[in-house]
């Protein structure tokens, strides 16, 4: 028995349902499948299974939702009922839903999503899009701010977007102009204040921004299959 | 009496007046009043727990702080978590149990292969008595209570700490499709039964069924 003034305990029935328990931890209410990545789930009660993907029971599941051969082996299905408890790190969680809408974002950030949403991979390497309808769960380094375009944003803070078209690279004038600058396009070498160098972003949408230069370790997963042929960018490194 | 206070959830304040707690060496970070730090060898559970510790792995470094006033404690900014027990038992691994009352008893158990899938070793310590512990999470712990008809199950990276009566199981999933690289990552869980409560925490160690 514990102290009556002592922590919060949880069970199935007060967990929250498809909510955070705490900054730091997501429940997720299973009754079918979610799509998870690997090793993102620190506990749970009732029934649960998880799949890998790739030949299996899920294999219509896999076909109609899921379309990024490279991080395949970098997610499950969780089939069945209960309430599952998902993490990452100890980094801020938080859910998103997306009602007919279309998100990308960094692959390390993107924890679980419901099938209602299709996973695909972006034509930006590293990140991941999402289309459909239906909640999705993200990670990130400090907590989440949405700010809208035009912005230009460092590319380390950058969790995602939504809406807005994909972002270019952005390079200050003055890194480009004068000797130094000459030098460092013939030769790579040259100081850097370390932000000369942006994401763009224009249009209408939104853009997720984390609150530290932090990455999160993500599984190298840039490249396309090299297969692909010319005019694919990133054809060849994966 | 010793009295625990938190402040925030990062910084354990404990105020004595001349008893003493046990604490993980070299966490505390500042004190006022008279104080002294004494290291326990193997845990202060005399020569048996000595000898067992080091046969076992689950060491544990370990003084004894002693004094008038206050001394607050810390460990790499990890989250601290009070656990009052009334009698029953905590199971916690070593490296997670950062100060125990007097009153306290601490030792070591066999847990089995569960032990070696988290990659803590095969022996976890064990606390029990009536007073209060205070246990380290990677970010602040989750309590899940465990009754007949509710049972849980945990990644052995997250689990941190369960008391009341418990028993637990290592599965594991692993078969033809994790081989040829088809694992699902939840390979390894640990299945607890019976009325208790398991702390997890929302963050996983590096563990051998980690990738599998």
């Amino acid at each position: 028995m514990t102290h009556p003034e002592g922590p919060v305990v949880h069970d199935p029935y007060t967990l929250p349902a498809n909510d955070n328990v705490n900054p730091y931890a997501f429940c997720v209410d299973l009754d079918g499948q979610w799509f998870l990545q690997k090793g993102k789930m620190i506990a749970y009660y009732g029934q649960v299974d998880f799949h890998a993907i790739g030949h299996g029971p899920l294999d219509h599941l896999v076909a109609a939702n899921f379309h990024s051969p490279l991080h395949a082996s970098a997610w499950v299905v969780a089939q069945g009922r209960g309430k599952m408890l998902l993490a990452d790190r100890a980094y801020d969680i938080n859910s998103y839903d997306l009602d007919d809408g279309n998100l990308t974002i960094r692959s390390g950030n993107l924890l679980a999503f419901q099938p209602g949403l299709a996973l695909k991979q972006s034509i930006i390497p590293g990140f991941l899009t999402l289309i459909g309808t239906g909640k999705f769960v993200a990670a990130s380094n400090g907590a989440v701010h949405f700010v809208e375009p035009p912005i230009r944003v460092d590319p380390q803070a950058l969790v995602g977007w939504a809406d807005c078209p994909s972002p270019c690279h952005h390079y200050d004038h003055a890194y480009m102009r004068g000797i130094l600058g000459g030098i460092r396009a013939l030769t790579g070498i040259g100081g850097a204040s370390g932000e000369e160098h942006q994401f763009e972003f224009t249009g209408a949408g939104q853009v997720l921004l984390q609150s530290t230069e932090e990455l999160m370790a993500a599984a190298d997963t840039g490249g396309v299959p090299g297969s692909a042929g010319p005019g694919v960018p990133g054809a060849g490194l994966g | 009496m010793a009295t625990f206070r938190l402040q925030g959830t990062r910084v354990l304040a404990v105020d004595l007046a001349g008893d003493a707690v046990k604490a993980k060496k070299g966490a505390m970070v500042a004190y006022d009043g008279e104080m002294t730090f004494k290291k326990m060898t193997g845990g202060g559970e005399g020569l048996r727990g000595l000898v067992t510790r080091r046969i076992t792995g689950e060491a544990m470094a370990v003084m004894e702080v002693k004094g008038h006033g206050t001394c607050w404690f810390a460990d790499r900014a990890t989250e601290i978590n009070l656990v009052g027990l009334t009698g029953d038992k905590l199971h916690v691994e070593a490296s997670n149990l950062l100060v125990t009352e007097p009153s306290l008893r601490t030792g070591t158990t066999f847990t089995g292969l569960r032990g070696a899938s988290q990659g803590n070793g095969l022996f976890t310590t064990t606390v029990e008595g009536t007073g209060q512990a205070a246990i380290m999470s990677d970010g602040p712990a989750i309590v899940l209570r465990v009754t007949a008809g509710t049972p849980l199950v945990v990644d052995p990276g997250a689990y941190v700490a369960h008391t009341g009566n418990l028993r637990q199981q290592l599965r594991s999933s692993v078969g033809l499709r994790t081989l040829i690289g088809e694992g699902s990552g939840e390979s390894f869980q640990i299945h607890f039964e019976g009325e208790g409560l398991v702390y997890v925490q929302p963050s996983e160690r590096n563990t051998v069924g980690g990738q599998i």
